[in-house]
């Protein structure tokens, strides 16, 4: 603009006010919150009254399941004998006879798990070595690439194929109680989503456990894979080194300082590796099996909270600080030159 | 605390004018010199080429500057020699100055003013550097060299080219290298850890989403590209003028413009509808400026009739260049040879004014034009807070490094303790016992060895942990930045209505910078000033008028003249003295009346203003618009006419003057253009009764030089005193000479002039050495006052800005006296402080008065307050610093320069006058290299553009000085108080947003990795991921990406008033309360708890249980969402609607994807969700995560706030609680600034 008000420009000329709103200027209506000293003791009292009840529920329920945990891998084989060549061997009797006692009255179901430890599951090699699409559709069943080294023998597909289903745990229990053989319940030990839909009603097995080496279980090639539920279970491969699976429940109730007689077959291959063997009886509780940990850590949480309630308090009435006092401002504070 | 405690702020005992004050023993040779000013001293006169007087006419316009930082952000055309000058620039050469570089100009005067810098005209066009147009023969023309087509194409791509091009270019950035790198890492078998297609899906999105803005650009660009070149216009096509598209015109054809019309391509004129071969255009698309510029056909071709006669010629011209105001060619025409010069040439995208038609011959045409070689994007700055963020990138990639190498190294030692159980081992099976060798041993599967299966990890683990360098915070970044300047384009407070502009953001990508400014430096005219000049008072022949009365609208009506019946009135009123107007209207001969009359004829006529008549509602009077460059000549024009010598009409050739009723027509024979050197403009005018006078205006210091001491040395000496009683209240001044020349004097003259201007051979500098002949033994007629106002609101603009702690410098080529009084008025300067100032005329005086002005400061400021002496407003007594440009030409460049940072660090204000360009930008590169400290430079002129490249930010104000500034900065707007919102308000919310957004970026995506690291601990260090692949290349695209974005656009953590209350609070920003190594560790701290309380928590919870892999990884995945968000939650200072919903939104929209992934069946953790949370462990497990994770962070957060409160929070309480009265009465009380001594 040369001259003195610009307006040699032809006045018609739009105006580029921004328009105004309280979305543009930043206005919005908005919460502010402020920790103030109100807020921070009713935050930390509430977390801390929220916490040491769930905490405390948590640990009795916890406390009420009754757990029976046997470690057999060890005694289940004679001392004498080399014990990877004691496993591997068809020839010799797995057979292993074990006597628990249950602590407390166990109400039925009593699940039946076995636990394995420094058993990885969620190795990478092992976690990838399964092919899904096989396991559902029959027509899949040559899709065993990510199954190597265990996708085919003899040029033949494998079903199921992969490392995975090759490690199939393959120990058998039977219990009896007071001489009466305890009925096993192994229908619906695995999840319905993959009896329904992971796993095909009309794969069978096929050429499975073929190989030089003997990986696990062997399956019914006559029974599909959805109805193998022991191979369900087990191909939900478990998160962490140390895991447990269900194998069975007992429906009916244990009673106290009864003496049951597990008579195991001790079949799989867990000296390979260096990995234990339980044999693992639990009821549950809505927290699931025995943990304490849970519990423990609401508790400990909620004491915290409490505790630096208790603090702040102590620390307001003793040098209170009034909200937005303009004496801590930092110009206030420290007048430069003193 | 109260006031008693600041002892500063009580008012200084000392009263306004005491003799002690304010001048320190130190400075003898400063009072003296103050004495000496005005007259005309060798001393200064030998430095004057190193100084700018921004009084006098145009100012200098260093195009040059301004080219190079398009060029330098041009990238693919940035040639060595423009880089070279950069480096030189860098070094703020003064000296530079003399080479000429300033020299350049716009110049508008044909065939006298063709005067260019030394460095062009020295250099003849040599044939290979020039391009031959045949004129009217496009054919021969284009037969040798195939010059460009007048189509243009600013799109970058075509359908074919979009792919490859666009892609290519999005892989300059280093961090898409990073993610390809990955992706194709990802491709090996060996190393495939996510899905194939989902390790693309990063990248691949932040592709196309880009590519999708580019594409949907250069459509828009097509578009326009397609409508531009398919406009018409009138070429010349055997003898008659037809209609012909625009990218059909040709180098050489001619091209007939009517008024109003846009110019297609770069033409030399021909003719115009104006006798003597004028024609007007308007340059806004060009260079912004609305005024109109002259442009003149050649007399040789002018005479033509070119429908008629048929015209053949040959221009010879440079090749195509960048420079608007540039241009250098000769004509060859009925075998004469005349030169053409930039007033000859008019540039496409200018618009033809004023004139009814113009013929011209096109000689760059398409990309060759000047316009399109001009359009280089935005300049590219990289803002304080990215360069930090930058080292902490590189702190955790060592972080990466060190997790990939312990995973790696673990997975090694885990091999090596198990080598013997591997082959059997049900989860890894080395043998691959499917097929039998022949000698009975098997082959190992998948199994490379220690050395490469430890190799192989570690890329796998680079992998898997690839978002611990945060790539989607580049994205988040630009698009936050975008939001931000949204916002400061929008506020309504930034709006400047008298120029209609809105706030402008040219660079994207230094917004928080504005939050961390220490120093601005600022120009003074058009930028504390308003540019609007209004003449003020004169001084004739030794006697002061200065009586002007205030403009009464109603009464005055001003002067008018009559013109063929109709009344022309100028179209500004200004204030009169009644005496001077009585004495100019008396028709007396005395000798004083006349000197007033040729008083007023020098200022009507020595310029280069051109009246433009417009129409006003009342059809017989008319209003004469004064159009010209410099505003000075606009207020004396105006100024001239108000005393009744009206400009009514300029030619090339003459002016009509009408003097008191009469018109009067005068010849104009010369006219010597301002210049740097000379520092003054003269025009030779031919009377009406025949004699020849020349009229010289220009600065006092150049005047006094030239002007004959022998006559009136009363009036001299009462000049010079009113010279200095007008500078000294803020008027810009500027003396008049003149002088009779004799017909053997005029004759002398004109033939050197004629040789001079047409000289092919350093012309400027043989017209510089005729005008400096003809400009001497002038006699005084008086001197001009012009008042320059103070823009609205910077006073107390200054003060806001004093009280944040940021140091205002001013950096004016205004002289001394008026430097100071503006400084008063503006509140820069306080009666309080001591003033330093430093006046030399010799390095070694500098030295002295350095030393010396050390010593004071070091007694009045000691060192310990010096160091906190960013706290600004309130010190043990404030210096003020004044110094000049000569002291600086001494002083910048030498071993000088580290004494003068360490007295202007000590200094609350420092004061530069008569400072050069480039010495603007050397100043700021005293401070910008010496400390870390932001820099900032406000501008409004050509004489700001390397001040404002030079400092961290440049600001430009769209005012009255063209738009070069503007071209040159980083932001620009409308008046210089905008600066206070801009800092205090936006600069503050961007930077604690910006900053906030880093560090919760960072922690945000180094919270997933520790957690796949911890995990991948246990999986033997194999890197199995418990999340699904989608979920973690989701993470920062879906599950957490909005939130930040939201938070870092709209949270904000003081209202607008809050921080205009207390400009203190800006310390945030200056002292990187945001952003800083501490706040980086501690955060990284955090996220280690955080992610181990997300990890093990669930692991101890869930161990030894039936859990399997993908329902403890949704667990996971939720859990690090939850709790990332509800982190950002905690810190979130305003909940508007928008960010309740991007933050339940981000988390609902995770449980939804968590379930969407777990429903196909395709999928290896098909229904694990609805398997896991269905169990009330779970939902025990997120809600104990997020308190146990969150905890640490809150209770510290909760005491340090309590016990250690910052100046942020305690505001923010009073905000909210509304005791802003009791902070009102903490707050510093300001001592009264005593009214300056204006007037």
């Amino acid at each position: 603009m040369s001259s003195g008000e610009g307006s040699s420009q032809p006045s018609s000329k739009k105006s580029r006010q921004p328009k105004y709103s309280r979305f543009t200027q930043q206005e919005l209506p908005a919460c502010k919150p402020i920790l103030t000293p109100g807020l921070v003791v009713t935050t930390f009292i509430l977390v801390g009254v929220i916490f040491i009840p769930i905490g405390l529920l948590s640990l009795s329920a916890s406390e009420r399941v009754v757990e029976i945990v046997d470690r057999y891998d060890e005694d289940c084989i004679p001392s004498d004998q080399e014990k990877t060549a004691f496993i591997q061997s068809d020839k010799t009797n797995k057979t292993c006879v074990r006597s628990l006692t249950v602590p407390k009255k166990m109400q039925h179901p009593v699940y039946i798990y076995y636990q394995l430890d420094n058993f990885y599951q969620n190795h990478r090699r092992y976690v990838k070595s399964r092919s899904d699409k096989q396991l559902r559709n029959p027509e899949n069943e040559d899709l065993t690439s990510p199954c190597e080294p265990e996708a085919r023998i003899d040029n033949k597909p494998i079903v199921p194929c992969g490392l995975v289903a090759w490690s199939l745990f393959n120990d058998t229990y039977g219990f009896s109680v007071r001489g009466m053989n305890l009925s096993v319940n192994k229908k619906d030990i695995a999840w319905d989503s993959d009896k329904n839909y992971k796993f095909g009603s009309k794969v069978y097995p096929k050429n499975f456990q073929q190989g030089s080496l003997i990986g696990g279980g062997k399956l019914d090639e006559k029974i599909p894979l959805s109805e193998q539920e022991d191979l369900l279970v087990w191909m939900r491969t478990a998160a962490l080194p140390s895991f447990r699976k269900l194998y069975g429940r007992i429906e009916q109730d244990l009673e106290a300082n009864e003496k049951i007689t597990v008579v195991i077959q001790n079949n799989y291959n867990a000296y390979a590796f260096g990995g234990k063997k339980k044999l693992v009886l639990s009821t549950t509780t809505w927290i699931g099996g025995k943990n304490n940990f849970l519990g423990l850590g609401y508790i400990t949480i909620g004491g915290l909270c409490l505790f630096n309630a208790t603090t702040f308090i102590v620390m307001y009435l003793i040098k209170p600080r009034p909200c937005g006092d303009p004496s801590y401002l930092s110009w206030n504070r420290n007048p430069p030159g003193n | 605390m109260t006031t008693q405690q600041r002892p500063l702020l009580i008012p200084s005992p000392r009263t306004p004018g005491a003799p002690e004050l304010p001048y320190t023993p130190a400075y003898a040779d400063q009072l003296k010199s103050i004495s000496e000013n005005p007259k005309p001293s060798s001393g200064t006169g030998m430095d004057i080429n190193s100084q700018v007087d921004n009084l006098s006419l145009p100012d200098n316009i260093t195009l040059n500057s301004s080219s190079q930082r398009s060029n330098s952000s041009y990238q693919s055309r940035a040639s060595g020699r423009n880089s070279m000058r950069e480096v030189s620039f860098a070094g703020n050469s003064v000296r530079e100055l003399n080479s000429g570089e300033l020299g350049k100009k716009p110049m508008r005067y044909g065939s006298r003013a063709e005067s260019e810098g030394l460095s062009m005209s020295q250099k003849e066009i040599n044939d290979e550097d020039a391009r031959f147009v045949y004129i009217n023969d496009p054919v021969k023309t284009n037969e040798r060299f195939e010059f460009a087509r007048n189509s243009i194409r600013t799109a970058k791509y075509s359908i074919i080219t979009f792919l490859p091009r666009n892609v290519f270019e999005q892989f300059h950035r280093v961090a898409y290298i990073y993610f390809l790198v990955i992706a194709i890492l990802n491709q090996l078998p060996q190393l495939a850890v996510f899905g194939r297609g989902v390790s693309v899906l990063p990248l691949a999105f932040v592709l196309s989403v880009t590519a999708v803005k580019d594409a949907y650009e250069d459509f828009r660009r097509h578009r326009s590209d397609k409508i531009e070149n398919n406009r018409l216009a009138w070429v010349l096509v055997n003898d008659n003028f037809q209609q012909k598209k625009w990218k059909d015109i040709q180098v050489g054809e001619i091209i007939k413009i009517s008024a109003n019309d846009s110019l297609p391509c770069d033409m030399v004129l021909l003719s115009t509808s104006d006798p003597t071969g004028v024609a007007y255009v308007q340059t806004i698309n060009l260079d912004g400026e609305s005024n109109l510029k002259t442009r003149y056909a050649k007399q040789e071709t002018q005479m033509k009739n070119l429908e008629k006669e048929k015209i053949s010629g040959l221009i010879k011209c440079e090749k195509p260049n960048r420079n608007i105001y540039g241009f250098q060619a000769n004509m060859e025409i009925d075998g004469k040879r005349v030169s053409l010069g930039p007033s000859n040439i008019v540039l496409r995208g200018c618009e033809l004014k004023n004139t009814r038609w113009a013929i011209g011959v096109a000689v760059y045409a398409g990309r060759e034009t000047k316009a399109m070689l001009n359009s280089s994007g935005a300049p590219s700055k990289r803002s304080r807070l990215e360069t930090q963020m930058n080292r902490e990138i590189i702190i955790l990639s060592f972080f990466l490094v060190a997790l990939c190498t312990i995973v790696s190294v673990c997975a090694g030692v885990w091999l090596r303790r198990h080598k013997d159980e591997l082959d059997n081992m049900p989860f890894y099976r080395k043998k691959d016992y499917s097929e039998v060798e022949a000698d009975g041993n098997y082959d190992d599967y998948n199994y490379y060895g220690y050395g490469l299966e430890i190799f192989f990890t570690f890329l796998m683990s680079v992998i898997v942990f690839q978002v611990m360098i945060p790539i989607s915070l580049y994205i988040s970044m630009e698009l936050v930045r975008v939001g931000q300047a949204y916002f400061m384009i929008r506020d309504t407070n930034m709006y400047d209505a008298s120029s209609n502009s809105r706030f402008q953001c040219r660079a994207l990508n230094i917004n928080e910078d504005l939050g961390q400014i220490k120093y601005v430096f600022s120009d003074k005219t058009g930028t504390l000033t308003e540019n609007k000049m209004e003449f003020h008072c004169a001084s004739i022949s030794g006697v002061d008028y200065n009586g002007g009365t205030a403009i009464d609208e109603d009464e005055q009506v001003g002067y008018s003249a009559q013109v063929d019946g109709q009344v022309l009135r100028p179209k500004m009123k200004v204030k009169v003295d009644p005496q001077l107007l009585s004495i100019a209207k008396s028709g007396k001969q005395a000798d004083q009346e006349s000197r007033v009359r040729d008083f007023f004829l020098a200022l009507a006529a020595c310029n280069t203003i051109v009246p433009l008549t417009t129409e006003t509602a009342d059809p017989a009077v008319r209003l004469v618009d004064y159009q010209g460059e410099s505003p000075d000549e606009q207020a004396l024009v105006y100024a001239a006419a108000a005393y009744g010598f009206m400009l009514i009409e300029r030619t090339s050739g003459h002016i009509v003057i009408d003097v008191q009723g009469e018109t009067h027509r005068f010849n104009v024979l010369g006219l010597h253009e301002f210049d740097s050197d000379r520092k003054r403009m003269s025009v030779i005018l031919g009377c009406p009764d025949n004699s020849v006078k020349v009229f010289v205006k220009g600065a006092d210091t150049s005047m006094f030089s030239v002007i004959d001491n022998s006559l009136n040395l009363d009036i001299l000496g009462a000049t010079e005193a009113h010279l200095h009683s007008y500078s000294s209240v803020g008027l810009r001044t500027l003396v008049i000479g003149m002088r009779e020349l004799s017909a053997s004097e005029f004759e002398q003259w004109q033939s050197s002039y004629e040789t001079a201007s047409t000289a092919l051979i350093g012309r400027a500098a043989l017209l510089r050495k005729v005008a400096s002949n003809v400009e001497s033994n002038l006699r005084i007629l008086g001197a001009s006052g012009i008042e320059d106002k103070l823009q609205q609101g910077v006073p107390e603009a200054i003060e806001s800005l004093r009280m944040a702690g940021i140091k205002v410098w001013v950096l004016t080529g205004d002289k001394q006296e008026t430097a100071i009084s503006i400084g008063y008025s503006s509140k820069l300067l306080t009666t309080q402080m001591t003033q330093i100032v430093i006046n030399c005329k010799s390095k070694e005086s500098c030295r002295k008065s350095l030393d010396d002005a050390l010593i004071v400061s070091q007694k009045l400021v000691p060192d310990s307050v010096a160091a906190h002496a960013t706290g600004g407003s309130s010190e043990a007594s404030p210096l003020a610093l004044i110094i000049d440009g000569t002291s600086l030409v001494h002083i910048l460049d030498s071993e000088l320069e580290e004494q003068l940072f360490q007295l202007a660090s000590r200094c609350n204000v420092v004061l530069c006058c008569r400072v050069a360009p480039l010495q603007k930008a050397g100043i700021v590169a005293l401070i910008k290299n010496r400390t870390d400290d932001m820099t900032l430079a406000i501008g409004d002129g050509a004489n700001d553009v390397s001040m404002i490249q030079m400092a961290d930010v440049g600001i430009g104000i769209s005012g009255q000085e063209g738009r070069q500034a503007v071209m040159a900065s980083d932001f620009a707007m409308g008046q210089f108080r905008f600066l206070v919102p801009l800092l205090l308000v936006h600069g503050h919310w961007n930077y604690q947003r910006i900053s906030y957004m880093i560090l919760y970026n960072f922690y945000r995506n180094a919270v997933l990795v520790f957690v796949l690291f911890w995990y991948a601990l246990f999986t033997s260090y194999t890197l199995t991921t418990a999340m699904t692949d989608w979920s973690s290349m989701l993470y920062s695209i879906i599950y957490t990406a909005v939130p930040t974005i939201v938070v870092g656009i709209l949270d904000k953590d003081l209202s607008r008033r809050t921080l205009l209350k207390y400009p203190q609070l800006y310390g945030a920003g200056q002292r990187e309360e945001g952003y800083n190594t501490t706040l980086f560790w501690v955060t990284m701290m955090d996220t280690v708890w955080q992610s181990a309380a997300i990890f093990f928590l669930p692991v101890l919870a869930y161990w030894r249980s039936t859990v399997d892999i993908s329902g403890l990884g949704d667990l996971w995945t939720l859990a690090v969402v939850i709790v990332v968000n509800l982190h950002l939650a905690m810190d979130v200072l305003r909940w508007y609607w928008i960010t309740h919903a991007a933050i339940w939104g981000s988390i609902i929209a995770t449980f939804i994807c968590v379930m969407i992934i777990d429903c196909l069946p395709s999928l290896f953790g098909y229904w694990a969700f609805f398997k896991i949370a269905g169990s009330a462990l779970f939902w025990l497990c997120l809600l104990g995560i997020t308190v146990a994770a969150l905890l640490p962070r809150f209770i510290v957060k909760v005491f340090s706030q309590y016990y250690r409160p910052d100046d942020i929070l305690i505001a923010r309480e009073a905000d909210k609680f509304g005791n802003l009265t009791a902070l009102r009465n903490g707050e510093i009380e300001l001592n009264p600034i005593f009214d300056p001594p204006r007037r």
